[in-house]
């Protein structure tokens, strides 16, 4: 991966939405923040071919989000792409900002709607 | 105009729209809800057109800073601003750290419709004065967002906090 800037039609951005629109790899993720894991490592808990997992593995490694050790044997997983995670992480602000915002603001509203009606009493 | 992507949010409040709109404009209450989790400090507040808000959304050590300036200020229903989304400590526009292509600026309209008890708000926000890029890079991002993402996301919170 020798750029990773962000240009309008990066391919980076749709690689990352598509490998983690998957609930399994997301999972595999998951261990990788654990630590490094080989296939079968990560094949074990989720009862899955080391085939299946190493198609995952791919997807994740061409998306930018893993790295795989080619001089071992086993080539162990990690993670990888910071700037990446950062940048999804920065979107899934952006959207539930509005959101969780808007629940802050509904306890407000109940609080100044309880203060008026007292003054009102 | 009508060709740009647009980001929408609609939300129904159990309030009328006076004291929604107050929670809007009021900074010391506008402070207690506005940016999730985060300490909000409201460094200007000039509710008029032209006006500026400077916002400071504070989450332990980190600052994330907004400048928003007021276009069109209409009690209790509208509120238009031109929002800065990515500026530094002094307040001047600065390229977005997360992602390049972002608009810096987002024309905002928040609507305040009274039904019967409750006050139904609708935030509209398109890219202004954008380049292609960033037209680009909205539109993608808005189509991503639409697509029933969900809660995909929470397994990034568990991989920051290795990092």
């Amino acid at each position: 991966m020798e750029h990773m800037g962000y240009t309008s039609s990066s391919p980076n951005l749709d690689a990352i939405f598509s490998a983690l629109a998957d609930p399994t790899r997301r999972a595999i993720l998951s261990r990788l923040v654990e630590g490094q894991a080989c296939v079968s490592d990560i094949a074990e808990p989720f009862e899955m071919s080391q085939p299946a997992v190493s198609r995952h593995l791919k997807v994740l490694e061409r998306a930018g989000l893993i790295e795989r050790d080619i001089d071992k044997q086993r080539r162990p997983a990690k993670l990888t792409a910071q700037q990446m995670i950062n940048a999804v992480v920065w979107l899934d602000q952006f959207k539930a900002f509005w959101g969780t915002s808007f629940d802050q603001l509904d306890s407000l509203l109940l609080n100044m709607k309880q203060t008026r009606d007292k003054q009102h009493e | 105009m009508s060709d740009l992507p647009e980001f929408v949010v609609e939300r129904s409040f159990d309030a009328p729209r006076e004291l929604v709109w107050r929670a809007w404009t009021e900074p010391e209450l506008l402070s207690r809800w506005y940016g999730p989790g985060a300490e909000t400090i409201v460094h200007k507040f000039d509710l008029e057109p032209g006006g500026l808000w400077l916002n400071e959304m504070k989450w332990g050590d980190n600052s994330n800073f907004q400048k928003v300036v007021f276009k069109e200020v209409s009690p209790p229903e509208r509120l238009v601003w031109n929002h800065h989304s990515s500026v530094d400590s002094d307040w001047n526009d600065a390229a977005n750290p997360m992602m390049a292509d972002w608009p810096k600026l987002l024309l905002t309209t928040v609507t305040f419709e009274q039904v019967e008890n409750k006050t139904h708000l609708r935030l509209l926000q398109i890219p202004l004065q954008a380049t292609d890029a960033e037209i680009a890079c909205f539109a993608e991002v808005m189509g991503k967002m639409s697509g029933g993402w969900g809660a995909g996301f929470s397994i990034i919170d568990d991989i920051l906090t290795e990092l």
